[in-house]
């Protein structure tokens, strides 16, 4: 018996695609869920920012998408194992934690020899992490191979953190956070909270700042 | 006077019908009107004797009214669409949409061609091919214009915030839009039905302008759909700054010409299913001969487009990679990786179905067997390119294979799982192909220039020195420094490139001239039109799969850092999912593309003709058909 022409036709059509959706069913199968807002409190310790650090970096920071942590050659971006060491002595004049904020307000201030420029500023869209989210994530990296000792309360040339309650206002902060121990800061800063505005990156090939004109 | 009758009988029965479906319509309403639920009568409350109960209903009546008149206005940000929601909803009207226009603006650009091709060279053969080819537009512009319409009401339904937002940003390309749409419907019918009506030129400049201004309409809703990838000229916020630099944002040119190159391909491989179905429909010789040409020409389209798509590809990944490295990093390296292995698979695919039916067509060469002695090699680089290209960099495997292993990376297979081995791979892979076709068209020929043998040894010295060194490249990747090895795909491409273009160059002049042995059309196995189909499947899949990639790469977000996305569809689904959405995509597009095949077949099939006109038209040749007769049509002349 002959098959006529287009149920041949047809069944070859939907082996093609039955096949190829076949094959999307064989690799790994990871449904992407959008980055959840995380709640700093304001009396996290040191060691509990490491941990929120990691998470963050794990997460919302995307930062192991690039990154890796002892790993050894071909590598696209630096590897993080030990980082703590080599952040205080990268740049002259910046100590590990003026470093570490270099790198994520204003990324191609400095890019590690043999590598690219790649970084985003990282507390801008599309990543977009809060002053104590970055904080939290200096913690994680001091953490690696050194030790940790930011706190919320460190202050760095890009933010300086609201005063404690009572105390005399720093220069530059505002006037009253009402924070209190145990109180959830709200993720977002408000302008008023951020400290004067990092530098704009330069619109450079490689880090184009997410929104805004960009000169070609 | 039987003629005369049935035409006045034809001519009341119209109104008459209509004005039937127009009772009918009335009498259905009445009647389920009638059968309607109504609430039984009630005396108005003025004149009802107070109760409690009647007291309650009227307070509850005035409360809902009150409730109602109080209600404030609220902007919807979205809607939900029944069943599959409105991710899937969108995603599959775009795609279909998407599908239809990419072959309603390639057809005419290969059909331009060959029309040229037919007006210098005289060939009447290419003129019947171009129109053969333009038949199958009509029918589908209607549908890619339906789609359109279809795709704009639901994004202005399940996304009206978002949509407003682009309006808002893009207002001033709108109604140049719709212009060059009306311009568009005005060349595409004025090229085909008046063809043969005007002058050669008149037509081919109809044909000119057709191209010009379908793919102007390109450019501008490439405009609106890489600036949700790559947003530039607006703040911080989403407002304006410019509306130029919105539309000349980092991935619009690129999207362009990826676009214009890959819609070329798919239509050529659609086109060349078209002519796989007809030969394979055909009963005669003649036939068979016509649609196996077509089908080689349609191929032939596909696969020269498909050669540089790669390069494209790479074009517009560095350009993604040049506005955000995140956004370039989660499509190589992130959520999207493992796409890329799918894709390895399709283009593998495509690659080996058009050299096997290369192979197939040396058959109907005379002469063409000695060439057929080097397929074995080319199958074999083929197939090594095709393994390493689809070997990932890690492999799912159990924690006591990992162990094993010493990682997700296999100890020697991970080596091919990284952009070196890739790279490499997809260029021998162009490199190889490109030898088939070059074998395919010297097939049956012999050289009769003074320095024949010179040329082909430059011709193969430039080859292997080409294979050699990219694979020179390749193998030095591993040994550099990120920052060098990203530059290496330059070299590698440029020099693929310039092998393509000089070995054709010589070859045009070697066989400037040669000995050529008849090609005996029509005289090819069937399973050659098999592989045009599945090629077009393959092409329309890879289409669908890389659609999704460039729209899923934004993620979260709407516009890309602008607009986030707050729906319940944020997330990003699993690529099992996402195929399966592709596929039943791909599916609708072969069932509507089947019926434009089958509304394009109406035009070649014999005109009905009823007794009537048999006397009308005596002399013509009829076939007696049931109650009524069939008329063959005369054949254009070859």
């Amino acid at each position: 018996m002959t098959i006529p022409l287009v149920p041949r036709i047809g069944g070859l059509v939907l082996a093609t695609t039955f096949f190829y959706s076949y094959v999307g069913q064989m690799v790994p199968q990871n449904e992407v869920t959008p980055p959840q807002e995380t709640v700093i409190r304001a009396d996290l310790t040191t060691e509990d920012m490491v941990t929120v650090g990691r998470e963050i970096m794990d997460g919302k920071g995307l930062c192991f998408t690039c990154h890796t942590i002892g790993r050894t050659g071909a590598l696209r971006f630096p590897d993080l194992a030990g980082v703590a060491g080599r952040a205080a002595e990268r740049v002259p004049g910046l100590n590990d934690v003026e470093y570490f904020a270099q790198t994520m307000y204003d990324p191609n201030a400095f890019i590690v020899p043999g590598f690219n420029p790649g970084m985003p500023v990282i507390n801008r869209a599309p990543i977009g992490l809060t002053d104590q989210e970055i904080l939290c994530v200096m913690a994680y990296l001091q953490s690696l191979g050194g030790t940790p000792t930011v706190t919320l309360q460190t202050a760095h040339r890009y933010y300086t953190p609201p005063a404690a309650p009572g105390a005399a206002p720093a220069p530059g902060a505002p006037p009253d956070q009402n924070a209190k121990p145990g109180e959830a800061l709200p993720l977002t800063a408000t302008p008023a909270q951020k400290a004067p505005a990092a530098p704009a990156p330069p619109a450079v090939p490689g880090n184009a700042p997410a929104t805004g004109t960009v000169p070609r | 006077m039987n003629g005369a009758k049935n035409r006045k009988l034809l001519f009341v029965l119209g109104p008459v019908t209509g004005l039937a479906m127009f009772a009918g319509a009335v009498i259905i309403a009445t009647f389920l009107t009638n059968r309607e639920y109504r609430e039984p009568y009630r005396a108005p409350v003025a004149t009802a004797d107070a109760s409690p109960r009647v007291e309650g209903l009227v307070a509850e009546e005035a409360d809902a009214e009150a409730t109602a008149r109080a209600k404030p206005y609220v902007e919807a940000e979205y809607r939900t669409f029944p069943v599959v929601g409105s991710r899937v909803a969108i995603w599959s009207v775009a795609q279909l949409h998407l599908l239809f226009a990419a072959f309603v603006l390639a057809v005419p650009l290969f059909a331009f061609i060959i029309e040229v091709i037919g007006y210098k060279t005289g060939d009447l053969r290419y003129d019947r091919l171009a129109h053969e080819f333009t038949k199958l537009l009509s029918v589908s512009f209607s549908l890619t214009a339906t789609f359109g319409a279809f795709l704009t009401f639901m994004l202005i339904i399940l996304y009206p915030k978002f949509t407003n937002y682009l309006m808002s940003v893009f207002s001033p390309t709108f109604l140049p839009y719709v212009l060059l749409f009306f311009f568009e419907a005005a060349f595409l019918y004025t090229y085909y039905y008046g063809w043969g009506k005007f002058h050669p030129l008149v037509h081919l400049g109809l044909g000119l302008g057709l191209n010009i201004v379908g793919t102007a309409i390109m450019l501008i809703a490439n405009a609106w759909l890489t600036f949700m990838m790559s947003p530039n000229g607006v703040s911080d916020t989403g407002a304006v700054i410019s509306t130029w630099d919105a539309v000349y944002n980092f991935t619009w040119m690129p999207i362009n010409v990826h676009r214009i190159i890959a819609n070329v391909a798919f239509g050529g491989s659609i086109a060349a299913a078209y002519a796989a179905f007809k030969f394979l429909q055909a009963t005669t010789d003649e036939e068979r001969a016509h649609y196996d040409w077509m089908g080689y020409i349609g191929n032939f389209i596909a696969i020269i487009a498909f050669l540089p798509l790669p390069f494209a590809g790479y074009y517009l990944a560095s350009e993604i990679y040049a506005y955000s490295q995140t956004l370039g990093l989660t499509m190589m390296g992130g959520a999207f990786s493992w796409l890329f292995i799918i894709q390895a698979v399709l283009i593998g695919n495509l690659f080996l179905g058009a050299n096997y039916y290369l192979w197939l067509g040396m058959g109907r060469v005379e002469g063409g067997q000695p060439i057929q002695k080097f397929i074995k090699y080319l199958l074999i680089a083929i197939t090594l390119c095709f393994m390493v290209w689809a070997t990932p960099r890690s492999i799912i495997a159990t924690v006591s294979e990992l162990r094993a292993m010493g990682g997700s990376a296999h100890p020697i297979l991970g080596f091919f799982g990284v952009m070196s081995a890739k790279n490499t791979a997809v260029n021998i892979l162009i490199l190889t192909t490109f030898m088939s076709f070059l074998l395919y068209r010297r097939t049956g020929k012999v050289a009769t220039v003074s320095w024949a043998k010179l040329g082909h040894t430059v011709q193969l010295g430039i080859f292997a020195a080409v294979a050699v060194f990219v694979i020179f490249l390749g193998v030095y990747g591993y040994f550099v420094e990120a920052s060098v090895r990203i530059g290496l795909s330059v070299p590698q491409v440029g020099s693929v490139l310039f092998a393509m273009v000089s070995i054709t160059f010589i070859d045009i002049f070697l066989f400037r001239g040669a000995k050529a042995g008849e090609v005996r059309w029509g005289r090819i196995p069937a399973i050659s039109q098999y592989v045009l189909i599945f090629i077009a499947v393959t092409f329309t899949w890879l289409m669908g799969l890389m659609g999704y990639v460039r729209s899923g790469l934004r993620q979260h977000w709407h516009v890309y850092g602008v607009i986030r996305d707050t729906s319940a569809d944020a997330f990003t689904p699993t690529l099992g999912f996402a195929t399966q959405v592709v596929s039943v995509t791909v599916l609708m597009f072969f069932l509507l593309i089947g019926f434009v095949f089958w509304i394009t077949s109406l035009h070649d099939r014999p005109e009905h003709v009823t007794a009537a006109k048999k006397v009308a038209l005596p002399g013509a040749d009829m076939v007696l058909e049931g109650a009524h007769l069939s008329r063959a049509e005369p054949r254009a002349a070859e």
